[in-house]
């Protein structure tokens, strides 16, 4: 049976003095500028504090040390957020879990019959793969001790952790505050589906444990009892989207506490200690597709999505302005000399990863086959490998994209150094994808941006990538922003489908949900963290606008 | 074979565990060990066990018959400039390396020297510390050719008996070795690094494997002579004594146009003929990083300035922006010059193979991880177009004083 | 006209590492792959067939190795050969170069008897020795051409542009002919669906010692004249001085000329 009310665990504080740090907001700029940003290159965080935990005690300890100076926190681990979540704009401290990056142990649910690893934040996805793959686990690491998994884990398959953001040098941490989600989310769902259990340190200082299924709101409420108080909150009551979405917080009126906590961008305290499932990891087989108009690739994608007899691991979508960039950046870029040759004729490509089995490959590629020919496409057209270095060729081809937009944009900011990309993360239900796609191409053309579509296609979600020649397109293409984010909130989308809120799309979030939604978001905020001790900025600003 | 002694082994997993190849298991009914197909009879394996319950049994050769062949055979590899013939870098190198062996065993080192009108190599080759010269020379052997060179050689060490030959690895000494290995059922070793002579007057033979990621060591225990090849700037040249002089034995050629059955068409030296990588003394190299075609010309004023050399990784080679010969690493030349400045270059194994004899070694790179800064000397973590310009004017600059 | 390819699966040589501690080879997550140069090879062969339908070219790949060797011939089916057979046995277990080409010629003279050319790359990565090309031409009595770069084939005769120290040579020989590629496309030939269906219903064979009656003294270790002595990590050289990353450039270049200047070599 759940419950709704949750009582919190004590923590003994340590003296503060013991938790390794750097004070001063100069020596910080100076010989740490890297943890005042992030992958999203926002500038202007600035610390007075920086801070290195090892464990819950000294956790606890900061949180009451900055109580008293009435310091903001800003979690941070591995800086792969791309919307400035870790970025410290309004001073205080920011604390590292960098220290906190334990493998503790694997264990088998016995009720879902599923293995999980339990881990610490800061460990790696890359690093929690090559345990996993690699089966590097001690014998002292099974959780319960008593019950000796890892001889039984060791004759298993082949596991693995399946969320693959793109950027596998994330935190699991900063995963699941993120909610990530990649190309592989089509198939497996993003990290909060692989969420088993949770350590969360809220602002009190005290620990809540957090087990999937023990607490789950009632009519939307939760109670949180703690040494001295109880918190009440209800969640808010505004609908998701059914289409991909890491806009906001997550809500439903019976919905799961853990879940408030996943996607949060860690607003509500830190994660000291996850637990998340593994899958048995089946070998891939990679192709990429060609089309000659994008409406046959829409097409293709609509009917590979909608096969009874196999799914797709992912299925990721390249635009003609992707294509055309790719081949004229091989002809010059050594760096691309490996990369394989785009066929001239091609105008769109799809690229789906599909699991390998020997015995089942020829049924399905002969239903690929069929599909690809309503499509005017082949299978004697699309690329197809499954030996690893091909597959890293793959990976190669689909990552270039961003690479080569990233590096156009690096050699323009030389002439404007204020100009930047403008990248677009919305989803829609599946019907509108086709309208989407007419309207992002309409709307770019007349006005005449440069600009290339590319992504996951398999949930509907593309990012659209503006490249500004100049100030004047930096401006029109913001300008456009808003226009797609209404039109994908329209489509039943999201206007972010992965990266997140963070501290640069507040605007997008009102347009999705609308202030009095914000508010409700705030309110929860409010009770947890009266003082928005935790990550102020990320989501929505702590002033009601 | 490898033999298990199913008696003495105890099922203690030590070899199991030291097996590189993941070819031997004790097996969880019996707690035994067991051979897999992967076995290469490496041995590692009979040198951990504690028990002694693993042997290979090998056939057996008598020392009578080992000890018939005697002597350091060395090929004197020659190459064209201009008109000119000179004896290779690498054939005075393998000299040297081989009077050193000789030494050792208590023999002599003598050259194998083929060719047309060659004979006035055949003082110098004295001069760098040849005892003996076998002179070969024949109309047919105006050009290298597998076929001819292989009889010509393949019949001197049958009838001459050496008991250790070298070879250059160069393009045509790695053709012609392994040509004349077959024809007389002998081993050989490529790419040899290291030569030594055991305490049974074995040649140890250390080479790279792997792309250079482990090293090992062969021996021929059981046939003679013992053949190697060996890359060009792995062993120090000799040095030239004018005194020295030696015995020279003209060698009786009976080869026919049809012995040899390859046929040379046409011969292009590319433009840059008159650059040899592997004898510059300082070679500027270059990686993919260097963005475009265009940006070579900053490299070019670099070397210039410096009086080095522009060489090259792959990449470049296969874009066709730096000529073959250029080309260091694995699938090009081994260069070990005084200083080595690699630009951009990351360092895959395949191009540190080429470069890690250089004397010194400076590393520019964006990435930090770059392996090429586990070789530098001196590296610096930054942008080569940002550096080099100013690099370039630094030396303007200090020349002019 | 019947075209051999030598093919050998290797481990992806830049992954494989030796454990200083144990000196044993680390091997995990290594992958197996199609050594690239019997790759340029194979690709040879089927543009050569491609580019002389006239000939009726059938293009056999032929390896030597463990069962899973298998995993390489199907590549070389994927990627346009004809047939493909595997030599697998337990007798050949230690084979060094000289076995191996035994063996490799064995296989050829008896599943293919009437080859005209044999393409194989120049080396596998693994080993890198560059030999067993060389030697089983020689076994076969076929003259061979070796670092090929491009190939034609003209009235029984092939030609082959070849690399030298000093650029290029056009050698030619009579067919049958042993050829090795040190070069191909740069870029890697990807199948595509439908190659990768149809390699699935070619011929693969694995075949034994017995299967092609090969005397059992003349192959593996006991007719390997070589013996590898031990196995170990290359010594490490330490990195010597780094200038660290964001450095002004200015202020690096000067630090690179003082380092040549003290070290003489300015």
């Amino acid at each position: 049976m759940s419950e709704n009310v949750i009582v919190t665990n004590k923590v003994e504080t340590s003296p503060f003095e013991d938790v390794r740090s750097v004070k001063g907001d100069k020596v910080i700029a100076e010989s740490y500028p890297g943890y005042l940003v992030d992958e999203s290159k926002i500038s202007g965080g600035h610390a007075e504090w920086l801070l290195f935990p090892t464990n819950e005690n000294e956790i606890v300890s900061i949180i009451n040390k900055m109580k008293e100076e009435n310091q903001a926190i800003t979690i941070s681990a591995a800086r792969t957020g791309i919307v400035g979540s870790a970025v410290p704009l309004l001073g205080g401290a920011v604390v590292s879990l960098e220290r906190m990056d334990d493998f503790i142990g694997l264990g088998y649910d016995e009720e879902d019959s599923r293995w999980f690893v339990r881990v610490q934040p800061n460990i790696t996805l890359n690093e929690i793969n090559e345990i996993v793959k690699l089966k590097k686990i001690e014998e002292n690491q099974s959780i319960p001790p008593e019950k000796n998994w890892i001889g039984k884990f060791n004759e298993e398959p082949t596991m693995f952790y399946p969320i693959d953001p793109t950027e596998m040098t994330a935190s699991i941490g900063g995963c699941i505050a993120a909610n990530a989600s990649g190309a592989r989310t089509f198939k497996y769902g993003a990290t909060r589906e692989w969420v088993r259990r949770l350590r969360v340190i809220i602002s009190t200082g005290e620990v809540l444990e957090i087990p999937r299924g023990k607490y789950k709101a009632k009519d939307g409420v939760f109670i949180i009892k703690t040494a001295e108080q109880e918190f009440e909150f209800k969640v808010p009551s505004y609908q998701l989207p059914k289409a991909k979405n890491a806009a906001g917080l997550y809500t439903t009126p019976e919905m799961d506490l853990i879940d408030l906590f996943i996607g949060s961008e860690g607003i509500f305290g830190f994660i000291t200690e996850a637990d998340v499932w593994l899958k048995e990891y089946i070998p891939h087989i990679s192709n990429v597709a060609f089309f000659t108009n994008e409406v046959d690739a829409i097409k293709f994608v609509t009917l590979l999505r909608s096969s009874s007899k196999f799914k797709p691991e992912f299925m990721e979508y390249f635009d003609n302005n992707s294509l055309t960039l790719l081949r004229d950046t091989q002809k010059v870029d050594p760096k691309f000399v490996n990369m394989p040759n785009i066929p001239e004729e091609a105008n769109t490509a799809i690229s789906f990863d599909l699991g390998y089995k020997e015995d089942a490959l020829e049924e399905t590629f002969k239903e690929i086959g069929l599909m690809l020919e309503e499509c005017n496409s082949s299978l004697k057209d699309t690329w197809s490998a499954y030996e690893e270095r091909e597959l890293d060729r793959f990976k190669h081809f689909r990552h270039a994209v961003p690479e080569i937009v990233n590096n156009i944009i690096a050699e323009r900011k030389k002439k404007y150094p204020s100009i930047h990309k403008l990248g677009t993360d919305m989803s829609v239900e599946d019907e509108y994808i086709g309208e989407m796609m007419e309207f992002y191409h309409k709307i770019l053309n007349e006005v005449g941006l440069e600009y290339v579509i590319w992504g996951h296609i398999g949930d509907n979600h593309v990012h659209v990538n503006i490249l500004p020649r100049n100030m004047e397109d930096l401006e029109l293409g913001k300008q456009l922003y808003k226009k797609f984010a209404q039109k994908a909130v329209s489509f039943g989308g999201s206007v972010s489908a992965e990266h997140g809120i963070g501290k640069i799309k507040h605007e997008y979030l009102e347009i999705m949900f609308g202030n009095e939604a914000i508010n409700e978001m705030r309110q929860v905020k409010t009770t947890l963290d009266p003082n928005f001790l935790f990550n102020p900025g990320n989501i929505f600003s702590k002033e009601v606008s | 074979m490898l033999k298990i002694d199913i008696d003495a082994c105890t099922g203690c997993k030590i070899c199991e565990k030291v097996c590189p190849f993941a070819a031997i298991i004790v097996e969880p009914e019996t707690k035994k060990a067991k051979v897999l197909d992967g076995c290469t009879l490496c041995g590692t394996c009979v040198n951990a066990c504690p028990f002694d319950a693993l042997s290979i049994e090998r056939k057996a050769v008598s020392e009578e018959d080992l000890a018939l062949y005697t002597d350091v055979f060395v090929w004197g590899e020659w190459e064209r400039k201009g008109e000119d013939i000179h004896i290779k870098g690498v054939a005075l190198e393998l000299l040297e390396k081989g009077k050193e062996l000789a030494e050792k065993l208590g023999e002599s080192v003598a050259v194998m020297l083929l060719g047309k009108d060659v004979e006035h190599l055949v003082s110098e080759l004295f001069q760098y510390g040849a005892d003996k010269v076998y002179l070969a020379e024949h109309e047919l052997l105006e050009n290298y050719s597998t076929d001819g060179f292989a009889t010509v050689i393949s019949s001197i060490i049958a009838a001459d008996k050496p008991s250790i030959v070298l070879y250059g690895a160069t393009p045509n000494g790695r053709d012609l070795a392994p040509r004349i290995a077959a024809r007389l059922a002998l081993g050989l070793t490529a790419d040899c690094t290291g030569l030594d002579i055991n305490a049974n007057r074995q040649l140890v033979q250390t080479r790279p494997a792997f792309g250079g990621n482990i090293m090992a060591s062969i021996l021929s225990p059981y046939t003679r002579p013992q053949m190697s090849t060996v890359r060009p700037n792995v062993f120090p040249k000799p040095s030239l004594d004018e005194t020295r002089t030696g015995v020279l034995e003209k060698i009786e050629v009976n080869l026919k146009p049809l012995s040899i059955r390859t046929k040379i068409e046409e011969e292009t030296i590319s433009s840059e003929d008159s650059i040899n990588i592997e004898e510059s003394h300082l070679l500027v190299s270059i990686g993919r990083g260097i963005g475009s075609k265009e940006n070579i010309k900053m490299i070019e004023e670099l070397a210039k300035e410096l009086e080095g050399t522009v060489s090259s990784s792959r990449p470049l080679v296969d874009l066709g922006w730096i000529p073959h010969p250029q080309q260091v690493g694995q699938s090009g030349r081994t260069v070990a010059p005084n200083l080595y400045i690699a630009l951009a270059i990351s360092g895959a194994i395949q191009h540190l193979v080429g470069m890690s004899h250089a004397n010194t070694v400076v590393a520019i790179n964006k990435d930090p991880e770059a392996p090429i800064f586990g070789l530098a000397d001196f590296g610096i973590v930054g942008d080569i177009f940002e550096i080099i310009p100013e690099f370039i004017k630094i030396l303007k600059a200090e020349k002019n004083k | 006209m019947k075209i051999v390819v030598l093919a050998k699966q290797v481990p992806e040589a830049d992954k494989v590492a030796v454990d200083p501690e144990t000196g044993t080879l680390i091997r995990e997550g290594v992958a197996a792959i199609l050594n690239p140069y019997c790759e340029y090879a194979l690709d040879e062969a089927v543009k050569l067939k491609n580019t002389y339908p006239e000939m009726e070219i059938e293009v056999i790949a032929i390896s030597m190795g463990p069962p899973f060797a298998a995993e390489a011939l199907m590549r070389c089916l994927e990627l346009g050969a004809d047939e493909a057979y595997l030599l697998s046995d337990r007798k050949f277990a230690g084979s060094d170069v000289w076995a191996t080409s035994t063996a490799l010629k064995e296989g050829v003279a008896k599943l293919v008897p009437d080859f005209d050319l044999i393409l194989t790359g120049k080396q596998a990565i693994d080993g890198d020795t560059a030999q067993v090309p060389a030697e089983t031409a020689e076994q076969l009595g076929v003259p061979q051409i070796t670092y090929g770069v491009e190939t034609e084939i003209e009235k029984k005769r092939i030609k082959v542009k070849r690399e030298t120290e000093y650029g290029y040579q056009v050698l030619s020989a009579r067919l049958p002919t042993l050829v090795t590629m040190s070069k191909g496309s740069n870029i890697r030939r990807i199948p595509s669906m439908q190659d990768i269906l149809d390699a699935r219903k070619k011929k693969l064979e694995v075949k034994s010692a017995d299967d092609l009656g090969i005397d059992e003294n003349i192959i593996g270790l006991s007719a390997s004249p070589t013996q590898v002595d031990r196995i170990f990590a290359p010594p490490e050289k330490a990195g010597g001085a780094l200038i660290p990353e964001g450095t002004d450039p200015k202020v690096a270049a000067r630090k690179l000329y003082d380092f040549l200047k003290e070290n003489n070599y300015l």
